[in-house]
């Protein structure tokens, strides 16, 4: 039985990693081949890698657009694992039926499709000044009810007693949210680490509004501008896609380990 | 000890700092959601282009239903919520507690295949599933070459096939992603209770129904709200993968609205009426899902 | 544990410092960057354009062709203009239009560049909608008379221009000569034909060496939109009105692209990398399409020597039908935000409008086709091309390009191109094809009647 299901379970496992990996395989390769084979589906690396990374550092600012994006999903990601997960916090320990209904109302800001506050958002962001700063890229994401939402639920399996014992230690109430929930909930902020990391970096319609200028460009700006020409270079394009995919892949195989381990210390 | 004034007062006080807590968050949804919305729900009253606005009333609502194409999309959109939202995540479920297998080996490995196709650029993948749904495509010459097919069958260009193409590329697509919402609600799990379940001969179908699920109600009602949301303002797929061919067969809203304001003769009148009843879809369906999932 | 512990917690100070930080210098660090020393009042927003000064702002989006151009034509002007300097910002076509459409909704141009390029198919939407953004150049001194007449007349609503035209779309039929031969045929059987004589010759094609002809891909009525060109017809009709029920040339149009994918002599493919697959990988005999097209095609280095191109076919049975016709291109417009009108209009007239020798240097390394009629002349037209067998390949586009007819872009141009799309998409699969045609006048008529 146990036998039968340890085999089950590598089957699956190992078939939905292949399924998974294949077009990443497919890109990679891609990248080491020349624009005609690409369009051809040759499933061999080549040896043209080195011809698309010249072509694609002459025809785009790869490094500022890399750094660019790190800048502004590195602080995006920071600043709203803050304010949303203390949020989230709030919302779910001194919970009351006033709070939940302020939950509710905020879920709806998520509800409406982007293209329809995209004017009005701009306007209001060209008249304070924000457009091409990233301060104005992580503005309208860095409170979303998605991750409030998400600290809400998982603060539902917090032990309340830990905060009551945390209470009697006379542990301020902030204290015991920086000192107790936050390293209890790293699992969490792991996860929510790598997805707001992950729609940081790839957002591309505001970006796309309100950068103006070549030395803003980021990578999802990059990967469509290398798509625009009546020829299109296919083997430059997936090395472009490839640089813009690594950094979201790293990050998560650093932080999966944290939010796959079991509650340890802290609780205990 | 503590007399009865004192500890209302603290729990008064406490309460007001669960508000703090909020307040940055609930501020910054404010002023970058909620203000946009409410200009835009102003705007989508009126018909005309920038400054030449007029105020019409409820025209814009009513004239969606005259709409063909809305009302096709809208239909695309709720098969396409119907289908693969329960799919994907049972499968999500599934997964991420075989990942939390403690006998399972290089869990590193697999958690990050699984996770790949949602850190995946859209180009590549898009590429990669029209060439494999091709004519003369990978697909094709398999199904025919293990004899389930005779004639080759064009996925992508008739309606039934290309939205099921849509779908499996969404389950692929996404179903690393909620899995990981999954495997950290897991860790909030002791293991134990596993363990002990074994012991008392419980089968894994067993345990995973009256265990895993239970006790990870609140990250299912947490991503069941997230990919309703995510599939009735389904976007990328639409364009990237169909072009929301063959004659408008598997366009999204999303799509549509996108159309309508930067494609066509811009109408954001029309445009965000639009999004609006996009909103009240997805917070009928959140609400009855906060309903029935959200018990304490 | 205790590690992870104060990783987070130092994570989160940086945060809410940086966050602190950003909130009051990233938009004094902003305005640096983008030289506008301007802080007061509402023109917070960075300038793109510059404030008088010998630099202009231009939007364009391909390095290898139009960016390309701009970069020459930057150095042909400083010539006898040693300060002047081009800021280029590469912004994609959708881009453009995403970025002037928020521009213009939200009132606020200032975002805007000097020069922008503008699809040809969206200038007459945009004039429309946003008159605002674009500068009248009627009577700049632009010499219009030295480009071709339907080309210029993209750019021109009630007649006035507020475009400089530059690239060529002039529709050629682009064919494999050694499979040609195969069958018996040469380049010279496809000159000044009708479609049904295309279909002839393909259906023979086919049966000798399994070739189709054409490729197109599925839901794309490009061949029709260009069909219909060759008889100077359009969607619309002068007046403003859908042109799609009553229009003869589209039925005849839409019967000729059913015949075609019935008897196999065009395959349809889902998308444009498929698209262009076909003729590099050698899956089909030809294509037909744009002028633009060569370059694609002669990314197959291996087919050298093996194509030739020459005029499209024409509708038999419609009135004012030729063998020319267009798809694609693009012009160049001055927004209103521009704040020295004068040297943009001056740089352009010198450069894209008045200088052959201009063209001449772009025209080998981008293949950039100019609708320039002067520059035809030129003897870098005149180059035969090995890749195209020895032929005088930009002389006979050139040639082509004159005698293409105008027609009406309309308003609704992309609302009626996606409604026709659907309906072909429909009559191929079997439905019928009038009223597949009402319907797309309907949808047209309906999202007209906001």
């Amino acid at each position: 039985m146990r036998k039968l299901k340890r085999f089950l379970n590598y089957f699956v496992l190992t078939a939905v990693s292949l399924l998974s990996v294949f077009p990443l395989y497919w890109m990679a390769v891609s990248a080491t081949n020349k624009s005609v084979d690409v369009i051809a589906g040759r499933l061999i690396p080549g040896t043209y890698l080195l011809e698309n990374w010249k072509g694609l550092l002459q025809a785009q600012n790869v490094g500022s657009a890399l750094i660019n994006s790190f800048r502004n999903s590195i602080m995006l990601t920071l600043a709203g694992l803050l304010i949303c997960s203390i949020a989230g916090y709030g919302f779910e320990i001194y919970h009351d039926k006033g709070k939940d209904t302020v939950m509710s109302i905020l879920l709806l800001a998520m509800m409406v499709p982007f293209v329809a506050t995209l004017i009005p958002l701009f306007q209001m962001f060209s008249k304070i000044g924000l457009l091409n700063s990233t301060l104005g890229f992580i503005l309208p994401t860095i409170s979303t009810p998605f991750l409030i939402m998400l600290f809400r639920q998982s603060a539902r399996s917090f032990p309340h007693d830990i905060i009551e014992a945390a209470r009697i230690d006379g542990l301020s109430e902030f204290g015991i949210f920086l000192r107790i929930f936050i390293p209890t909930m790293r699992s969490t902020y792991a996860a929510a680490m790598t997805i707001v990391f992950m729609n940081a970096w790839n957002n591309y319609l505001w970006p796309k509004v309100i950068m103006l200028s070549n030395e803003k460009i980021t990578m999802p700006m990059m990967v469509a501008n290398l798509l625009t020409g009546y020829v299109i270079d296919y083997g430059m394009v997936m090395l472009g896609v490839l640089v813009c995919t690594v950094p979201t892949v790293v990050i998560f195989s650093l932080l999966q380990k944290s939010f796959a381990e079991g509650i340890t210390g802290a609780v205990k | 000890m503590k007399s009865k004034k004192k500890s209302m007062g603290l729990s008064k006080r406490r309460n007001l700092i669960g508000w703090i807590f909020l307040l940055p968050a609930v501020l910054l949804i404010c002023g970058m959601s909620f203000y946009p919305m409410i200009r835009a729900l102003v705007l989508s009253f009126r018909t005309g282009v920038g400054a030449n606005m007029k105020f019409t009333g409820f025209y814009n609502y009513i004239r969606m239903l005259q709409d063909k194409v809305f009302i096709q999309a809208l239909f695309n959109n709720f098969f396409y919520l119907i289908i693969q939202v329960p799919i994907m995540l049972l499968l999500a479920l599934v997964l991420a507690s075989m990942l939390n297998d403690k006998d399972v080996k290089f869990k590193g490995l697999f958690r990050t295949a699984i996770f790949l196709p949602c850190a995946t650029s859209l180009v590549s993948y898009a590429i990669i599933f029209r060439a494999l749904f091709a004519l003369d495509g990978f697909i094709n010459t398999m199904l025919i070459k293990i004899g389930i097919l005779d004639v080759p069958i064009n996925w992508l260009g008739n309606a039934q096939t290309a939205k099921t193409v849509i779908i499996l590329a969404l389950i692929w697509r996404w179903t690393g992603y909620n899995m990981v919402f999954y495997l950290a609600g897991l860790q909030n799990i002791e293991y134990s209770i596993y363990e002990a379940a074994e012991i008392d001969g419980a089968s894994p179908f067993h345990q995973f129904g009256r265990i895993t699920i239970p006790l990870l109600k609140p990250m299912i009602l947490l991503t069941a709200i997230m990919s309703t949301n995510g599939t009735l303002q389904l976007f990328d797929e639409s364009v990237n993968l169909t072009n929301g061919g063959p004659a408008n067969a598997t366009i999204t809203m999303s799509h549509y609205i996108y159309k309508m304001s930067f494609e066509y003769s811009p109408n954001f009148g029309y445009s965000t009426a639009m999004s609006f009843v996009v909103l009240i879809l997805v917070a009928v369906l959140a609400f009855i899902q906060m309903k029935t999932g959200d018990k304490r | 544990m205790k590690k992870v512990l104060s990783i987070l917690l130092v994570l989160v100070m940086a945060a809410s410092l940086a966050a602190c930080v950003t909130g009051k210098n990233g938009n004094s660090g902003n305005t640096v960057d983008n030289n506008s020393a301007d802080n007061g009042g509402t023109a917070n927003a960075p300038a793109n354009t510059s404030e008088g000064g010998n630099t202009l702002t231009v939007w364009c989006w391909d390095p290898a062709f139009n960016i390309y151009a701009m970069q020459e034509a930057e150095k042909v002007y400083q010539k006898t203009n040693p300060d002047f300097k081009l800021n280029i910002i590469e912004t994609p076509w959708e881009d453009v239009q995403t970025k002037i459409t928020t521009a213009a909704s939200s009132g606020d141009l200032s975002t805007l560049p000097d020069i922008f390029l503008m699809q040809d198919n969206a200038f007459q939407k945009n004039y429309i909608n946003f008159p605002e953004v674009f500068t009248d150049l009627t009577d700049s001194g632009i010499d219009y008379d030295s480009f071709a007449q339907a080309k210029a007349a993209y750019s021109v609503i009630d007649g006035k221009n507020y475009g400089v035209p530059f690239d060529n779309g002039t529709g050629i039929d682009c064919l494999r000569t050694d499979i040609l031969k195969q069958a018996g045929y040469t380049i010279d059987d496809f000159k000044d034909i009708t479609w049904d004589r295309y279909i002839e010759i393909g259906k023979d094609v086919l049966a000798k060496t399994k070739m189709p002809l054409l490729s197109s891909q599925a839901g794309s009525p490009d061949l029709i939109m260009e069909m219909l060109q060759s008889c100077g017809q359009s969607l619309f009709k002068e007046d403003g009105s859908p042109n799609i029920v009553e229009n003869q040339a589209l039925t005849e149009a839409i019967n000729v692209y059913t015949t075609m994918v019935k008897e196999g002599i065009l395959v349809e493919v889902n998308d444009w990398d498929q698209y262009v697959g076909t003729f590099t990988n050698g899956t089909v005999a030809g294509t037909i399409n744009g002028c633009w097209i060569l370059a694609s095609i002669q990314t197959a280095a291996d087919q050298s020597g093996k194509w030739a191109l020459t005029n499209v076919p024409s509708l038999k049975d419609i009135s004012n039908a030729t063998n020319y016709t267009n798809n694609g291109g693009s012009s160049w417009g001055i927004s209103t935000n521009c704040k020295n009108v004068d040297l943009a209009v001056d740089f352009l007239s010198k450069t894209f409008a008045g200088s052959v020798e201009f063209y001449e240097t772009i025209l080998p390394s981008s293949g950039a086709l100019a609708t320039y009629l002067p520059a035809g002349k030129s003897e870098v037209y005149a180059q035969p091309s090995e890749f195209f067998g020895g032929q005088k390949v930009y002389a006979d586009i050139t040639e082509f390009a004159g005698k293409v007819p105008s027609n009406i872009t309309g308003v609704y141009y992309y609302e009626a191109r996606d409604a026709v799309g659907t309906a072909m998409t429909n009559v191929v699969s079997g439905a019928d094809l009038e009223s597949e045609l009402k319907n797309a006048e309907d949808t047209v008529k309906f999202q007209m009647g906001q």
